[in-house]
């Protein structure tokens, strides 16, 4: 084991000096040399930091003698749950159902009784078929337990299903320079350029909610919300955006409250425990009912992929709206060298994880009750059985230990790319990671494996993905490069095993 | 080169061979003459089925040579022995279940008809091949329906198939009935009288006996002697195969039995539900199961062991009637086994005799999941020296060390559980003279102790110098229970092959 961590790790230093050489014009300028940017390592460090974590993961799994294909639409699926989990929705604080609008009588049809509509008010039309515009109330009609409201103004067309909001009067706007601004400036720098608008009333507004500004007949702005003062009267909002000057005291403003799924922690702690469930089930699949490891996680594989591209309905899962917060794990960096503000070379945060986690499983594989078992029964799983391990519930736990890591890796994977496509992203994850576990000296028979081999065989498939593109090769050639490598390394070690074990059996017969 | 004898048919001079830790054979040599029966005999780990695989091209010596009709031939494979008429029927019988028998006799040698199989051709000469040993089964029958005496008739009409002119037959008996031995025996005959080499090599002492024209002994892997018809006794072979008095091989001091620490009431196994199972054992006792191969001895050992669960029937721990679901309950509740299979089912081979050691008792020493390394040390040192475990240390691989050493190690993982039953299942099957006098004595110490040991053993000089009584099985049944005084190699056939129903006081009570 310890000659094989050695003969990967000589590989790869060797691939690093090739890459600082190769990519350095002239060669012996290692200043010019665009392997050694710092910006280049720093995201070396940050992919083998993730893939690192899948590898670990799998590793587990490998060391049973086991295999799961599904890390790459695991990673996608934990990404793509998260983002569902921490959607942000923007909703009216109250809307009324419209059943029928027609537009001859100037009616709208409202679903219930009891609509606290008034002659002069002005509301918000968000149509079914229609057009979104504002109308002012001329009259309210209760009939047979329904509303009837009557417009000042009809509607282009008849229309059903659609929804009236109510909306706040604009009292004021406040000029963008000089204006009441002390207030204001200590909110920050975002509002400083933003239009703002003082509102009737006393509102519940929160910083990040958003404004819809509508003008009659038509024609509507949204902004976000970047601070709110209020009095008894009134609610003064400034807004992110510097609007049009149409935007004055004629028109009126909806504001849309910002709600959030979950909240961060919520969320985060609900895509472990799915992905937890989800090992769980292949743990289960795999120990008692007997299936084959290969065709459990290859139907996992296909079905995480496919609930994706559902819960997304095929559109990119992005996070921007938590770059400023949680999209630091994923993109941070903890700077080590600074010029000025500027970080020249950071450590990223994903490579904190990964160093936790390594340590953690390290000491999981090598000192616990558990890692023993894990690797006694990967070299026999009956001499285990026959030695009292429970060998399917320690088999279940690597199952479980891999598709939590794969959630990890998956989360910091999002994170770190602010959005991913559902249909495509982790693709071929859980074969880099199988493959670096493997040149990382698990043997797919099960029972032998090191994390930190595994983590120096992802640093491996990192250089070598990185060198292909620094150097200029063809990156349809990736693949080829990637399996060609590979599969040098582990016949190398085969011969170099046959080659030891024959001096051993020959050293014997001597004796 | 032989002055004036006849060139024998084959000839072996002086051949060796070792494995990693065994010098399984040293300068042996042997011969055989046309239309000959040679018996070879010898202890288990004497070297018989090695110097069979040599001759059959499955291994290839080290040193020596092997010679045909004079001339030197050297095997590669199989194919090339075949090719010389050399066919072995192995131990292990090497069937393909899934074919029918007269597919399995052309495997591999099919006659062709325009580049097709020849299925008919394939049949009519399988029919008359079956017809010559004697097999009334159509060549059609698969080979998963047959029993195991009439799928060895099949392997010997493979071997006649290819006009073998020397066929060798590793243990053919061992799983057979004792009408199917009686028919297995008139096809030898058979083939004598038509110019047919047969070496036959059996632990069977009678049927060497009655069958040999000559027989070799071998002993730890040298030619121990070789005596001619007439000269073949009992007594003349145990001394040629043991090399010392017999009655002080086997040590065994009495003791006095403690009380009753298994009770084992109408258990049914899965692999003979038409039968109950009734026996105690008391401690300080060591108690012999007999019966031929297949006779469901490994099954009660498993059921009691908690490997296969039983359909009925209940098992008593020192009185306490325990459910024993799994090997972890029988350890728990203080039952160890030394499995047959000691390479799949006994040790981990590519762990060192440390872990090895440790595995089943390390959960006892663990602190909150975390290993004990202190302990783990101090009892595989205990071990190896009480055991006299030869490595030079117990960092050494498991697969390094000879048969009798990796028993040991079996040995010793659960001894240091301290076990207050131990099963042990063809406990020196495979391994040398030297180390089985060892076990032998450790079993004999080991019940002055005051432990109860159950062993099954397909070797009657063992059963009957080891035990203080012995059960006899015979096709699942317990047949009959024999006291160390009654104790003859014919008692205990008579009633392993079903000739004769011994014991009523054992309440058998069939269905």
């Amino acid at each position: 084991m310890k000659g094989k961590l050695l003969g990967i790790f000589g590989l790869l230093i060797a691939l690093c000096v090739v890459g600082t050489i190769a990519s350095a014009d002239p060669w012996y300028d290692l200043s010019s040399s665009t392997f050694l940017k710092t910006g280049n390592l720093m995201n070396l460090l940050s992919r083998t930091s993730m893939f690192g974590i899948l590898g670990i993961g799998v590793a587990f799994v490998i060391i049973t003698g086991g295999i799961d294909l599904s890390i790459g639409s695991t990673v996608c699926l934990s990404g793509v749950l998260l983002w569902r989990l921490l959607l942000v929705e923007y909703v009216p604080e109250s809307q009324y159902s419209v059943m029928s609008v027609s537009s001859s009588s100037r009616t709208f049809e409202m679903e219930s009784a009891g609509v606290p509509f008034r002659p002069g008010d002005t509301l918000r039309y968000k149509g079914g078929k229609s057009d979104s515009r504002i109308y002012r109330v001329a009259g309210v009609a209760e009939t047979e337990g329904r509303t009837i409201v009557t417009m000042e103004e009809g509607a282009s067309r008849d229309d059903s299903g659609g929804q009236l909001i109510p909306t706040l009067k604009i009292m004021e706007r406040i000029a963008a320079e000089g204006g009441v601004g002390p207030e204001t400036a200590g909110s920050g720098t975002a509002g400083a350029g933003g239009t703002r608008l003082i509102l009737e009333g006393q509102q519940s507004i929160q910083i990040r909610d958003q404004l819809n500004i509508l003008r009659a007949p038509s024609g509507m702005n949204t902004s976000t919300v970047t601070d709110v003062q209020s009095d008894e009267n009134r609610t003064i909002v400034t807004l992110r955006d510097q609007l049009p000057s149409t935007v004055d005291t004629n028109a009126v403003a909806v504001v849309l409250h910002r709600k959030q799924f979950m909240s961060v922690p919520m969320a985060l702690l609900t895509t472990f425990s799915i992905a937890g469930l989800l090992g769980l089930i292949h743990g289960l699949l795999i120990t008692r009912v007997r299936l084959q490891p290969f065709v459990v996680t290859l139907c996992a594989l296909l079905i995480y992929r496919g609930w994706s591209r559902w819960l997304t309905g095929d559109d990119a899962a992005g996070f921007s709206e938590y770059s400023d917060s949680l999209g630091k794990f994923g993109q941070g960096t903890l700077p080590v060298i600074l010029r000025g503000k500027e970080v020249v070379f950071g450590i990223p945060y994903p490579m904190f994880f990964m160093v936790a986690i390594a340590i953690a499983a390290s000491i999981l594989l090598g000192r616990t009750l558990w890692g023993r078992y894990l690797l006694a029964l990967g070299r026999s799983e009956t001499a285990a059985r026959f030695s009292g391990i429970n060998t399917g519930r320690v088999t279940l736990a690597a199952y479980v230990i891999c598709t939590c890591l794969a959630a990890v890796g998956g989360i910091l994977f999002s994170l770190n790319n602010n959005s991913i496509s559902p249909s495509s992203y982790g693709n071929f994850f859980e074969l880099y990671a199988i493959a670096a576990a493997v040149l990382g000296g698990c043997s797919l028979r099960g029972g032998e494996g090191s994390i930190v081999g595994v983590i120096i065989g992802t640093a491996v498939m990192q250089v070598l993905n990185n060198l292909i593109v620094l150097l200029k090769i063809s990156d349809k050639l990736e693949f080829t490069i990637i399996g060609s490598v590979l599969l040098i390394g582990v016949t190398a070690d085969e011969i170099l095993k046959r080659y030891t074990a024959y001096r051993r059996l020959k050293q014997n017969a001597a004796k | 080169m032989n002055g004036s004898q006849p060139i024998p048919r084959l000839e072996v001079r002086e051949i060796s061979k070792s494995f990693p830790g065994v010098k399984a054979l040293q300068s042996v040599s042997l011969r055989v003459e046309a239309g000959e029966v040679l018996s070879v005999v010898g202890e288990n780990g004497a070297g018989k089925s090695t110097m069979m695989k040599i001759l059959a091209g499955v291994q290839s010596q080290d040193a020596g040579q092997i010679l045909l009709d004079g001339k030197e031939v050297r095997f590669r494979t199989v194919r090339d022995a075949m090719d010389c008429g050399i066919a072995l029927i192995h131990q292990e019988l090497n069937l393909a279940d899934n074919l029918d028998v007269g597919s399995n006799i052309f495997l591999g040698r099919e006659p062709l008809k325009f580049g097709m199989i020849d299925d008919g051709e394939i049949h009519r000469r399988s029919e008359a091949l079956l017809r010559r040993v004697g097999l009334t089964v159509s060549s059609r029958t698969l080979v998963r329906e047959l029993t195991v005496g009439q799928q060895q008739m099949v392997e010997i009409a493979k071997a006649i198939s290819i006009d073998a002119r020397i066929l060798i037959m590793d243990e053919p008996t061992s799983s057979l009935s004792a009408g199917e031995s009686e028919k297995l025996f008139r096809v030898i005959e058979d083939l004598r009288a038509t110019g047919v080499s047969v070496v036959y090599i059996s632990h069977r002492l009678a049927e060497v006996q009655s069958l040999s024209d000559r027989v070799t002994v071998l002993r730890d892997g040298r030619n121990a002697g070789e005596l001619c018809r007439g000269e073949v006794t009992h007594d003349s072979l145990v001394k040629l195969m043991v090399g010392r008095d017999i009655s002080r091989f086997y040590v065994r001091q009495p003791h006095p039995a403690g009380e009753v620490v298994l009770t084992v009431s109408d258990l049914v196994t899965q692999a003979w539900p038409a039968h109950r199972l009734n026996f105690t054992l008391r401690s300080g006792e060591i108690v012999g199961i007999a019966g031929l191969v297949g006779a469901g001895r490994t099954e009660a050992l498993r059921a009691v062991f908690g490997v296969d669960l039983p359909l009925s029937g209940s098992i008593s721990v020192k009185q306490k009637e325990v459910e024993l679901r799994s090997p972890r309950d029988a350890i728990e509740a203080g039952v160890a086994l030394v499995p047959e299979d000691r390479k799949q089912q006994g040790v981990f081979l590519e762990m060192a005799i440390r872990q090895n050691i440790g595995m089943a008792s390390l959960r006892t020493h663990a602190r909150a999941g975390f290993l004990n390394f202190g302990v783990e040390q101090k009892q595989s040192a205990e071990m190896v020296q009480r055991l006299r475990v030869k490595a030079p240390t117990d960092q050494q691989l498991v697969l390094n060390l000879s048969g009798g050493n990796q028993q040991k190690v079996v040995l010793g993982k659960w001894l240091a559980m301290k076990p207050a039953i131990l099963l042990l299942d063809e406990p020196t099957r495979g391994i040398d003279v030297g180390a089985k006098q060892e076990i032998y004595q450790l079993m004999d110490q080991l019940a002055g102790e005051g432990l109860a040991i159950l062993f099954v053993s397909s070797e009657m000089e063992e059963v009957i110098g080891m035990s203080d009584r012995v059960l006899v099985m015979h096709e699942g049944q317990l047949t009959g229970e024999l006291q160390r005084q009654d104790l003859t190699e014919e008692a205990i056939m008579q009633l392993a092959t079903g000739q004769k129903h011994a014991v009523t006081h054992l309440h058998e009570k069939g269905k």
